[in-house]
């Protein structure tokens, strides 16, 4: 406390006439007044003064100290029955969870949080709440998880209480957030675009000045310089708004990030080029300044652009549920349904899933036979058979026959929204890379604003005539132009050239980390095999062709959506005709061909048809082969074998993979026998089969910890957390949504090469970065004594700045450029 | 060159009337979607659009 005593009495004389909670002007003789943290305090409104009594109750003073400015704008409170309304249409739109032990779960989306001080105020004075079990609030996304009983509190007691600190919250619906993302895409899109077309007619107007011998008339150089003026001031005030909103924060938390010179860059250059204009005379930036906005700008969006494209996934695992459900009006009769919100559903209500139509909730199986294909949640790539009284899981695909399922779990308690938040928490664990070149880029700014402070007071002292030409010279020509491009730009260029590529790094940094990548980690499951089965042999054996045999399993299948029929039409045999066709979920289909009852299916359920043995070449079919037998009431007629192909290419890959000098491995939930057999045919030594979401975590772990940088190739979203926890992660653009949402690259072409072509190509871009990083350090080394010493002039110094900027965004163009060679490939490719 | 002091305010105008109509474009979400019309007008279905 001695320490806040000695403090200067401003924060006293501010709260006389600022509002102590948000800051506002007081009234004259405000009549709201409250002893709040150690003394007399005024507040602005009886909202603000309720607001402080409430924090002061709950003991938790502390914030006022701890939060970062006092400008929490103010919320109307909300009528205690506008929070059961809100309350309630949550409760009844599915967004609160029903735990075990009478506990409720929410998401909420919360309004008005500031800073970390917010986040510990909210946290710690939920808590205190009668009934509140557990409160997390997420600072970055301001989000909120609470937990309470439902015996003791109400989710609109829940609200209530936020909104009495001041904060306002709403049940979380994820479709906010795609609108926040398309808010933002526009703006960001219109800021680049506009700050392009000024860059573009700036120099033009700047070109004259440039390119003329014995320079122009000075009535002339007015005019082109006023043209500018114009042109400039909307792209420093609009298009450059967010890099002096970034500064602004930056300061405010006393942290100096890239943002703080760029600001001051444009500012000084843009106000000593107006104070020129105006009739002082002097040198003109707008060229560079417009430049430079367009550019960063540019880079920014890039980056948008693909993360958008993550957002977009997002939002995609809520179409992998299904939005309605068929509920049995009645438990006993499966004939009368009626249509409601899969996010109605209640534990106990019975469900009917037609054959062909994916699972809204978790639950069991209370009637019916089907097989369930579950590869988005296991990685199976199989339907599984289901029969009475097995589990299924919500979003897996009901593949053969109606089913009526008990409810066991909807919406957040299903096993995909447990996935979804296990994701979540493994992407908050990821080490922050940006952080660090955050405060390396904050320790250059310093040093660069110490260099200006330091050559402003010398020639202050020195020559104060000169001071401020030669400061803004040492601003401008080391204005990090060229530092703060030479990455940006550079990734820029990679992003949109491996986009023509139909590769999309989702993170900034993705680049950076796959290029020290030394660990590539496979998922077997859709991602080396193509996902799906084919035939891959016929044996027959009652003397019948290939053809024959083809066409007579393809009739008997016909009609249905497994992937065994799947696999048998893309065999195109002729046509036959089947009567009477019954599926047997579990065994086969069954149906009358030429007068005589046909099966196809498990070899034990066809033979039990005509009583033969199982002939003996069942032992001989491969290990990751599904093996199916073709009989009628007379004998055996053929055998099929079936397999998930390897995909083009796996095993060119994996050879391209260790020419780079990268350990590849297996990691797969499918049976170990499968997972050998692939590894073997692509020739990868390292594998391990049968692994869950858990165990591929912890094997992902242990390579880290001995100092493997492990990129992991997923697909199924039990491979989501892995993907997390993997320094960077790949993944196809086929595959299950979710895995591109934790993805940090994604390959939309669905093509093996992409694997190698991103990690080739991330190692030149991270050689390029270098090259221009080299290039403005050493550029910077150069400039800034000759800059600081006077012999450069502020033009000088802006035509050595973009010159070095240009080199910086023509050395990037490089990566931007296809090679012949691609082109070509890519080309043959289509 | 007097013809510059009409020629240069009015390409400076030029760029502006652009530039609105750019923002208004934007605005009105004709750049929300990047991708999609590429694939739609593939698309047999017209009254998808």
């Amino acid at each position: 406390m001695g320490a806040e005593a000695a403090r200067p009495a401003l924060a006293d004389f501010v709260a006389e006439s600022a509002c102590f909670h948000c800051g506002e002007r007081n009234p004259p003789s405000s009549p709201w007044r409250a002893a709040v943290d150690g003394a007399e305090r005024r507040f602005c409104c009886p909202g603000c003064l309720a607001i402080a009594r409430t924090i002061r109750a709950a003991g938790l003073d502390r914030f006022y100290h701890q939060r970062e400015r006092a400008d929490t704008t103010p919320v109307e409170p909300a009528s205690g029955e506008a929070l059961a309304i809100l309350a309630d249409s949550a409760e009844a739109g599915g967004l609160v969870t029903h735990l075990a032990g009478g506990l409720r779960e929410t998401s909420l989306l919360i309004d008005g949080i500031r800073c970390g001080a917010c986040v510990w105020l909210l946290e710690s004075y939920l808590a205190g709440q009668p009934g509140v079990v557990q409160a997390s609030v997420n600072l970055a996304t301001h989000r909120a998880r609470i937990r309470w009983d439902a015996q003791r509190a109400t989710l609109a007691g829940v609200l209530g209480a936020i909104e009495a600190i001041g904060y306002r919250a709403h049940p979380y619906d994820p479709s906010r957030r795609e609108a926040q993302m398309r808010r933002e895409w526009r703006a960001l899109l219109a800021r680049t675009a506009l700050a392009l077309l000024a860059m573009m007619q700036v120099m033009m107007f700047a070109l004259p000045a440039y390119t003329s011998a014995d320079g122009i008339e000075a009535q002339h150089r007015a005019l082109l310089e006023w043209a500018s003026l114009v042109l400039t001031l909307p792209a420093v005030l609009y298009c450059a708004s967010p890099f002096f909103a970034g500064a602004w924060r930056d300061v405010r938390v006393r942290k100096l990030g890239m943002d703080v010179p760029v600001a001051i860059g444009i500012g000084g250059a843009f106000v000593a080029s107006a104070w020129s204009t105006i009739g002082n005379g002097g040198p003109v930036y707008y060229d560079s300044v417009t430049m430079f906005i367009a550019l960063l700008s540019l880079a920014r969006l890039f980056e948008l652009h693909a993360r958008r494209r993550a957002g977009e996934a997002i939002e995609a695992i809520a179409r992998d549920l299904p939005e309605t459900a068929d509920r049995l009006l009645d438990p006993a009769d499966a004939s009368r349904t009626e249509r409601v919100a899969a996010c109605s559903l209640r534990l106990g209500d019975r469900i009917r899933v037609p054959a062909g139509a994916s699972i809204a909730a978790d639950g069991t199986v209370v009637d019916g036979r089907s097989s369930v294909e579950e590869a988005m949640l296991t990685g199976e790539s199989w339907p599984r058979a289901k029969k009475v009284g097995d589990r299924v899981l919500a979003a897996s695909i009901n593949r053969e026959s109606p089913l009526i399922v008990r409810v066991d779990a909807a919406g957040e308690a299903t096993a995909v929204a447990a996935l979804a938040r296990m994701v979540e928490d493994a992407a908050n664990r990821r080490p922050a890379i940006a952080r660090t070149a955050d405060r390396v880029a904050g320790h250059f700014v310093a040093a660069l604003l110490a260099i200006a402070a330091a050559t402003a007071a010398a020639w202050w002292y020195l020559e104060p005539a000169r001071a401020l030409a030669v400061t803004l010279a040492v601003l401008v020509v080391s204005c990090p132009c060229a530092l703060s491009l030479a990455t940006p730009a550079t990734l820029a260029a990679a992003a949109g050239a491996s986009a023509r590529r139909r590769i999309f790094a989702v993170r900034s940094d993705a680049w950076e980390t796959l290029a020290r990548v030394t660990h590539v980690v496979f998922d077997k499951t859709g991602t080396l095999t193509k996902g799906r089965l084919s035939l891959s042999g016929v044996e027959p054996l009652a003397g019948h062709s290939r053809t024959q045999c083809v066409a007579l399993a393809t009739a008997l299948e016909a009609g249905s959506a497994h992937p065994i029929a799947e696999a048998l039409q893309r065999e195109l045999a002729p046509a036959r005709v089947a009567d009477g066709i019954v599926a047997v979920p579990g065994n086969g289909v069954e149906a009358i061909v030429g007068g005589r009852p046909h099966r196809f299916g498990r070899p034990e359920w066809v033979g039990a048809l005509h009583g033969q043995p199982v002939p003996a070449l069942a032992d001989a079919v491969a290990a990751d082969a599904i093996a199916v037998a073709l009989g009628n009431d007379t004998g055996w007629i053929a055998w099929f074998t079936f397999a998930d192909d390897l995909r083009p290419g796996a095993a060119t890959l994996v050879g391209e993979l260790r020419e780079m000098g990268l350990a590849v491995s297996l990691l797969s939930g499918d049976r170990t026998a499968t997972v050998a057999h692939v590894a073997q045919a692509i020739g990868i030594a390292d594998f391990r089969g049968d692994a869950r979401p858990a165990a591929k975590l912890e094997t992902i772990a242990s390579l880290q910890r001995a100092g493997a940088v492990v990129a992991m190739v997923g697909d199924g979203i039990n491979d989501a957390p892995s993907l997390a926890r993997a320094d960077v992660s790949l993944s196809f653009g086929s595959a299950a949504t979710l895995t591109q949402w934790t993805a940090d690259v994604i390959l939309a072409d669905d093509d093996l090469r992409g694997v190698v072509d991103s990690i080739s190509r991330s190692r030149k871009t991270l050689r390029v970065i270098r090259q221009n990083l080299c290039w403005a350090f050493g550029y910077n080394v150069v400039a800034i004594p000759l800059a600081a010493t006077g012999h450069l002039t502020p033009l000088a110094a802006a035509i050595g700045m973009s010159f070095s900027s240009l080199l910086v965004v023509a050395n990037a163009l490089r990566l931007a450029r296809v090679a012949p060679r691609e082109a070509a490939s890519e080309r043959s490719a289509v | 060159m007097e013809i510059l002091y009409l020629l240069i305010p009015l390409s400076v105008i030029l760029v502006f009337l652009i530039g609105a109509a750019f923002f208004w474009s934007v605005r009105s979400g004709q750049f929300d979607d990047l991708e999609g019309p590429a694939h739609r007008i593939l698309s047999d279905d017209d009254s998808a659009i």
